[in-house]
């Protein structure tokens, strides 16, 4: 995959490093000629120096060929026009935009930008995840929230504790992907017996998350 | 509130449409982030003033009630502030009737396909015009 990575300066070298070693091409622009000079040194990589929202800036650096376009601005409309016009302009298939204000997350998904990233809204998030299933459920949301990945401990009290997933009927809109017991995975069938201290990573739509939850939080 | 508009950045322009609304007794709120700005407006401005960012939706829909907006202006300096609320106003809040300023004519084509929205480029005017003028001159040579 070819990926475009627009401002930023420690951020777009943790991203070009973490595309590097999964074998993806990125490329670099960056509106500062410091930061630029930073990546260039630290990264031996070249930087096309120029605004993103700037059209031959992006079609210098060859944006129409890429599959993914990440803006990292400091302010949120210079990510939402660098975005608008990677993705109208250029066609890159996902765009994804860095937001300062949380609330801007909801509004850019439905203003076309594939996916929006705020770093207090995923902060807040994982608190109110951690927070109100009493730390034995986390999730992960895939897919701009459309799956959520589970991970539920099962407790002594559960009702669903010493019994084989074929005689449990677990929910048909949800499925177990794993079982983590005593630090090896278990990949699951109807025959294995789940026992307290397990952890269940159960995937499922975004809108069957609570049925799943109150069926695993079930008490005998 | 009836005939609402709402100016969005009190530069020259925006202070201007906002003192010739107001003086056509439409019910005008002008936004701007610095609050020095609204000094640009005739004395006396009967219309209502907020200080703030207008990119924020909460300030949008508690002090200057877009969601009634029949039309909305937005001048300010920076076309990418511009180029999104020309977005948020169209496609979120629906205002029937949205003018938009920007430096760069190359936004057209960003926002060519939103409802409601009329675009206009000084840039584009001024040259335009001084084409014009060069034209007649040499045409009375």
């Amino acid at each position: 995959m070819k990926i475009a990575i627009a401002n930023g300066t420690f951020q777009a070298a943790y991203l070009f490093d973490l595309f590097k070693k999964n074998g993806h091409k990125t490329v670099l622009i960056n509106s500062s000629k410091d930061d630029a000079a930073y990546l260039l040194k630290t990264k031996h990589v070249k930087v096309f120096v120029g605004n993103p929202w700037s059209r031959h800036v992006l079609e210098d650096a060859g944006v129409g060929r890429c599959d993914l376009f990440i803006s990292l601005c400091d302010e949120d409309t210079d990510n939402f026009a660098s975005c608008l016009l990677a993705k109208k302009i250029f066609g890159v298939s996902k765009v994804i935009s860095l937001v300062k204000n949380p609330a801007n997350v909801e509004i850019y998904r439905k203003l076309g930008i594939d996916s929006a990233v705020s770093s207090t809204y995923l902060l807040g998030q994982s608190i109110l995840n951690e927070s109100s299933m009493e730390t034995i459920i986390k999730t992960l949301s895939l897919e701009n929230d459309k799956i959520v990945l589970l991970e539920a401990t099962i407790l002594p009290k559960h009702k669903i504790a010493h019994h084989k997933i074929m005689d449990i009927s677990f929910p048909k809109f949800a499925s177990i992907a794993a079982i983590y017991r005593n630090y090896s995975v278990i990949i699951p069938n109807g025959q294995v017996e789940l026992f307290p201290k397990d952890k269940l990573l159960i995937v499922c739509g975004k809108e069957d998350e609570e049925k799943v939850l109150a069926y695993v939080r079930d008490e005998a | 509130m009836k005939n609402k508009v709402v100016i969005i950045g009190c530069g020259r322009l925006g202070a201007s449409i906002a003192s010739y609304a107001a003086s056509q007794s439409l019910n005008v709120i002008v936004v701007d982030s610095n609050a020095s700005s609204f000094e640009r407006l005739d004395e006396p401005f009967s219309g209502f003033t907020v200080t703030g960012d207008a990119t924020d939706c909460t300030l949008l829909e508690k002090e200057a009630y877009i969601q009634t907006a029949e039309s909305v202006v937005v001048t300010t300096g920076n076309d990418n502030v511009n180029l999104y609320l020309a977005h948020l106003l169209s496609r979120i809040y629906e205002v029937p009737e949205i003018v938009v300023r920007f430096d760069d004519p190359k936004y057209e084509e960003l926002i060519k396909d939103l409802p409601g929205v009329k675009a206009v480029y000084p840039f584009q005017l001024s040259f335009e015009k001084i084409l014009s003028f060069k034209e007649e001159m040499e045409a009375g040579k």
